[in-house]
């Protein structure tokens, strides 16, 4: 697992209240890990604050599953 | 209609003929008729007093389009005056002391009279928002929301408020009278009484239960209806509106295009322009245009109102069993509460918010709009402030209020500015966004939540919130130039002039929406200047005034957005060339298609997995899919996505075309 990798996952089970362990590349945030409407929001600010990046709200959008951010975020830093 | 020269006194053969009709007369010089008055249509009448009577040959089409003769059959006549083509008919007990114009259909009618000096609900104070009493609004038949509001939430100008009273007094002194009046067209039907009630043309009253010391304005291209079981006493209800189906109301105004029913309560509240209230109880709330409750158990108290849509269950709390019921609550333009949502007054939410869950604490969020308020597990408010700015239900709010205009027929008396987006919702996401700012700068990231105004605000959120006003504001901006130059290509005036703020503009930071109508404050302070001083001191001239500055609007807007676009862009309009116009016009298409796939995205969310929880009703995974297309159809052939895809599609074009066109006229103007 890369360190980025970890982060993601850390920020994941921190914002959502969950066990890094239930996650997987194709866990989905919504359906999957049962992110709410804000924690949506929660997450996408986790991230850029972790990784002192902006993410576009429209293509934030599209990282629906931890395997996607993880690749988005990488291409970001 | 009451002309003493057109009625003469009854021949000894006409009263012979109504003797015989079984008609009697207290004093029969006292029953005159106009030329021509044929006796034929008076059976079973009894004349009390001074009665007046035109001519009443031929029918008349009652409500239910059967049509009947004209006359007055089985009633007790008290001092009226029964104008021609009129047909009263099964009176219970009498109709006293009314003039009733011409062809008015009354049948079946329990007791209708007016008592000497009869307000017919002018006059009435209502303790508005502070049930305690402080803030009361006098009810006249020419209350519009904008004079109540003053009267109601301006009670810092005391001299301004005296003045209002007066207008309102002086208004109900006018319309004080011994005689009630039935308007012409008019039909009262199966109504058990009505006491002092002014009814006016075209107005339908049928099956309701109870009428006193009311006033039901009407017009023939907006009549009015008074439906089955309903019971109001002390009101006034205006053109255009329906008052059905058993409700109940006690010191209460409805404006016009108001839909009152379903055995809605309400009690000493103001109802205004296109309300609609059915099941639930309103105690002395301030409803302002288009609050909207459907449900029952919903109960509003207490609060102001406006665009509003109250979710089942709705309630609010204005006793803390201290001082009484004196707490009020604001819930500002565009705000929804959700189902069950409960909130502890005193509390004031922003714009467009949505509040959801149990608060039972107070906050003030008023200068966040659009945000999303939710209660957590000990009552404390959670606030995301800007989070509903790109949510499909707003956009299709902004769309569907004008449409839904029910004022079709008589003068708008409320003055109403639709608009979602305008200085009055920018200026306070320009403010936020700088408070938001600060309060990041200034918090340690080992700090989880802030305060803002009693609302618990994520730390983390704080620059995620400022990302959706910055957004906001860039959209309507960039949007207002643009719309200022393609004015004025269209017109052929030159850029540089059309750029420029109108003299008649009045430029003020604040905006204010002064129940439903936006403004400068400037505006708001000059107006209320000149009421003070007795310059306006009419219910005329106070609404001749507002229509004045309802007509600056777009130049006042357009002064407001310049000066914020210069502050915000950090630029110089007086500079500009055609360039920087073009490049203004480009980055506009940017922000508005973001903003306009990010409200296509907000939909999408109704076709997604979770949305589709519950349909394939005892079929297998496969049929989930298909009864969900049968159902709520696609995502892609939705006609709020297509439209939303279509603008997005349509802006690149059209930014392209008016790049060329400012291309055009630049080098016309020299302006480069």
């Amino acid at each position: 697992m890369s360190d980025v990798e970890r982060r993601i996952k850390e920020v994941v089970a921190r914002t959502l209240k969950i066990d890094v362990g239930r996650m997987t590349d194709e866990s989905r945030f919504v359906e999957d890990l049962g992110a709410e409407s804000i924690q949506s929001v929660e997450l996408v600010a986790a991230f850029e604050e972790e990784f002192d990046i902006e993410m576009d709200d429209e293509e934030a959008l599209e990282v629906k599953t931890v395997g996607k951010a993880i690749e988005f975020i990488s291409k970001l830093l | 209609m009451k002309q003493a020269t057109d009625y003469t006194a009854l021949t000894q053969d006409q009263i012979s003929t109504l003797q015989r009709q079984g008609c009697t007369a207290q004093d029969w010089t006292q029953v005159v008729v106009t030329q021509g008055f044929d006796p034929a249509c008076i059976q079973q009448a009894h004349f009390m007093g001074q009665v007046e009577i035109g001519d009443l040959s031929g029918t008349i089409t009652t409500p239910q389009g059967l049509a009947k003769p004209c006359g007055i059959y089985h009633a007790t006549v008290m001092n009226c005056t029964v104008g021609r083509g009129c047909r009263i008919a099964n009176v219970g007990v009498h109709i006293a002391n009314y003039n009733i114009e011409a062809h008015v259909c009354i049948e079946h009618v329990g007791l209708m009279q007016t008592h000497p000096g009869a307000t017919f609900g002018n006059g009435i104070e209502i303790s508005v928002l502070n049930e305690a009493g402080g803030r009361e609004i006098v009810l006249f038949d020419k209350l519009s929301a904008q004079f109540a509001y003053m009267m109601c939430l301006h009670r810092y100008r005391p001299k301004m408020v005296a003045k209002l009273k007066a207008m309102a007094m002086a208004h109900t002194e006018a319309v004080t009278s011994d005689r009630g009046t039935v308007g012409a067209h008019a039909s009262l039907c199966g109504v058990k009484e009505i006491v002092d009630v002014n009814i006016g043309p075209w107005a339908r009253v049928h099956q309701a239960c109870s009428l006193q010391n009311g006033t039901l304005l009407s017009c023939e291209q907006g009549p009015t209806t008074v439906g089955a079981d309903v019971i109001a006493h002390g009101f006034i209800v205006a053109e255009e509106s329906s008052v059905t189906e058993g409700a109940l109301l006690t010191e209460v105004f409805v404006g016009q295009g108001c839909r009152i029913g379903k055995q809605y309560s309400a009690e000493g509240s103001v109802f205004f322009a296109n309300c609609e209230a059915f099941h639930g109880e309103a105690v002395s709330i301030f409803a302002g245009p288009y609050t909207v409750t459907h449900h029952k158990s919903t109960l509003l108290i207490a609060g102001l109102f406006s665009f509003y849509n109250a979710g089942s269950g709705t309630n609010q709390s204005n006793h803390m069993y201290k001082l009484g019921p004196c707490h009020e609550g604001k819930l500002l333009r565009g705000t929804k509460t959700g189902s069950f949502s409960y909130m502890m007054w005193p509390c004031r939410v922003g714009p467009f918010s949505v509040v959801l869950g149990k608060h039972s604490s107070n906050f003030d969020t008023a200068d966040f709009p659009f945000s999303h308020l939710e209660a957590r597990h000990d009552g404390k408010c959670m606030m995301v402030p800007g989070l509903h700015l790109t949510t499909v239900g707003t956009v299709r709010d902004g769309a569907k209020w004008p449409q839904r205009d029910r004022r079709q027929g008589c003068d708008k008396r409320d003055m109403i500015d639709f608009a979602v987006f305008s200085p009055y919702t920018i200026g306070k996401m320009i403010k936020a966004q700088t408070q938001l700012k600060a309060l990041m700068d200034t918090t340690d990231k080992s700090v989880e939540t802030v305060s803002i105004g009693g609302a618990l605000v994520k730390r983390l959120i704080l620059r995620t919130s400022q990302k959706y006003y910055r957004t906001g504001i860039e959209v309507y901006l960039r949007e207002k130039l643009v719309q200022r130059i393609e004015h004025a290509l269209a017109q052929g005036r030159d850029l540089k002039h059309a750029l420029a703020v109108d003299d008649s503009a009045m430029a003020s930071e604040d905006w204010i929406d002064l129940g439903g109508q936006l403004m400068p404050r400037q505006r708001l302070e000059t107006f209320e200047e000149a009421i003070e001083r007795g310059d306006l001191a009419s219910v005329e001239a106070f609404q001749e005034a507002l229509n004045k500055i309802h007509e600056a609007y777009e130049e006042d807007e357009w002064a407001w957005a310049r000066a914020a676009y210069e502050q915000v862009f950090d630029v110089t309009i007086d500079a500009f060339t055609g360039e920087s116009l073009q490049e203004a016009a480009n980055a506009f298409v940017q922000v508005k298609s973001k903003f306009l796939n990010l409200v296509v995205a907000d939909a999408g969310k109704e076709f997604a997995e979770m949305s589709q929880i519950g349909f394939g009703q005892d079929g297998t995974a496969e049929a989930v899919k298909g009864d969900f297309f049968e159902v709520r159809g696609d995502y892609e052939d939705n006609s709020f996505v297509r439209d939303m895809k279509r603008r997005v599609a349509e802006l690149q074009s059209h930014i392209e075309h008016l790049n060329q066109q400012i291309q055009d006229k630049t080098t016309q103007e020299n302006l480069c």
